[in-house]
């Protein structure tokens, strides 16, 4: 008997669109990141942080940056205030 | 090394090869109906008297009230620019005509046929003639090439090492680069004139500022990206004319005389099965002057009703009552070049999509292909405002 091939392909089910990816970003004395993803970082755009889900087990404590990188993209990054780490979003 | 061939004031040269009495007069080339009334490249002698390029037409007469105004040309400009292309490439150059009175060459290729690089130098400069007044601008990169033609004089030879390109570019005015004015004036309110001082400058600082035109201007101010010049395909010969015994502006009798010109030239044997992808159309106007449009297909075609869908809206810019009315086969693809897109445009779209999804999922399995719908829009996280899900339908 010849077994159906597709059971061994992956099936997905829903997934989330703009997961966090995890991002290896250096950050001054300030939190600010300088480097992101061995990229150095040419400019700083914006700050602003996403305090959510508070009443629950797991709240959102964010701290978000866009910035311009040197090679001219711009990109935003997040510090995870809860689990710790960085992280880059897109649609954020 | 590349080398960049400029003729400044090109279409004005070209209108005036029928009155050569005006080059010694003031004189500038008029702008093409219903655009900015600002005037063209100008004569020697108008510069003298303090016309510029780009003026407005109320300024320039003000400062110059002899000035004559000259109605382009663009079919004698395109004509003329062809004849010199194709003596650079008699010559052996293989070029890039980048736009009328700029070309590119490679001189790697012909160095050794003429002797050096100067010798092939002059060789161009001899095959395009002294009446042009071309010059020639040299260097490793395009930008830097473009450069040293613009700061060359008639009949001169500029050559820029590599080495020396960060000097040479960084006292030149920035409006070499290809910004829109209100980039430069913004530049220019920053106290940034130069391209050393652009070049200067933070690269994510500019494209921060100025966007991606701005990123690349900074590239260029830089000496550009390092770039092979590739010689143009040589243009199809395919022309078809017709000309009025009496001049014509009735629309509908110039698209029935643009339906006769597709059917005759489709049916032309030195076509032989090719599709035809760009396309010129153009006409010499009553009075003197001509128009011409191209038009580069969306898909290459050998439908003599789709190429003149496409061409006839072209009609209605004419600008006065056609002599002669000409089509021009400019490009055509290999007699084996046609391919068929994926999905064609059109009502089928929807069940060839559906047909194409169905075969992915059973190559890939279920859950493999996938619809984004909105949960929480307004959410302040933002992978929680949408989800793709599995699309089994």
């Amino acid at each position: 008997m010849v077994a159906d091939s597709r059971d061994a392909r992956a099936v997905r089910s829903a997934g989330r669109l703009n997961e966090p990816r995890p991002a290896r970003v250096e950050a001054n004395f300030d939190g600010t990141p300088w480097q992101v993803n061995h990229v150095p970082v040419a400019l700083l755009r914006e700050e602003w942080r996403v305090l959510d889900r508070w009443w629950t087990e797991s709240p959102v404590v964010r701290r978000y940056f866009e910035v311009v990188l040197e090679t001219g993209e711009d990109t935003v990054v997040f510090n995870d205030g809860a689990g710790g780490g960085w992280y880059t979003q897109r649609g954020a | 090394m590349i080398a960049c061939l400029s003729i400044p004031g090109f279409e004005l040269k070209a209108a005036l090869r029928t009155r050569p009495s005006l080059e010694l007069r003031p004189a500038a080339l008029a702008q093409e109906p219903g655009g900015e009334p600002l005037i063209g490249p100008v004569t020697a002698a108008a510069e003298a008297l303090g016309v510029r390029p780009q003026m407005r037409l109320g300024e320039a007469l003000a400062t110059c009230p002899k000035l004559v105004l000259v109605d382009p040309d663009p079919a004698a400009a395109e004509q003329a620019w062809e004849e010199i292309v194709r003596a650079l490439e008699d010559a052996g150059f293989a070029v890039d005509p980048a736009a009328p009175g700029i070309a590119y060459f490679e001189t790697r290729g012909v160095e050794r046929l003429y002797g050096g690089l100067d010798a092939a130098l002059r060789r161009a400069l001899a095959a395009v003639g002294p009446q042009w007044d071309a010059r020639i601008g040299v260097a490793g990169r395009r930008f830097a090439a473009l450069a040293a033609a613009t700061v060359a004089r008639g009949g001169q030879l500029l050559v820029v090492r590599d080495e020396e390109v960060g000097n040479f570019l960084a006292p030149l005015p920035l409006s070499l680069l290809p910004l829109e004015r209100q980039r430069s004036a913004e530049l220019e309110a920053l106290g940034v004139r130069r391209l050393g001082q652009l070049a200067g400058l933070p690269g994510g600082a500019v494209a921060e500022r100025l966007g991606p035109d701005g990123r690349r201007a900074w590239g260029l101010a830089r000496g550009g990206a390092a770039a092979r010049v590739r010689g143009r395909r040589p243009p199809s010969e395919l022309v078809e004319a017709l000309e009025f015994p009496e001049a014509v502006g009735n629309e509908l009798t110039l698209r029935r005389a643009l339906g006769a010109l597709v059917e005759t030239i489709l049916a032309r044997p030195e076509r032989r099965d090719r599709f035809v992808r760009k396309v010129a159309l153009a006409a010499r106007l009553i009075g003197g002057g001509s128009w011409r449009r191209t038009l580069t297909l969306r898909e290459p075609s050998t439908e003599a009703d789709r190429i003149r869908i496409a061409l006839a809206p072209r009609l209605a810019e004419l600008p006065a009552p056609v002599v002669e009315l000409r089509l021009e086969l400019v490009e055509l693809t290999d007699p084996s070049g046609h391919q068929l897109e994926l999905l064609a445009a059109g009502a089928e779209d929807r069940s060839r999509l559906r047909e194409g999804l169905r075969q992915v999922r059973a190559s890939t399995g279920t859950g493999s292909v996938c619809t984004v719908v909105e949960v929480a829009p307004w959410s302040r996280i933002p992978e929680t405002r949408a989800l793709f899900v599995p699309r089994d339908d």
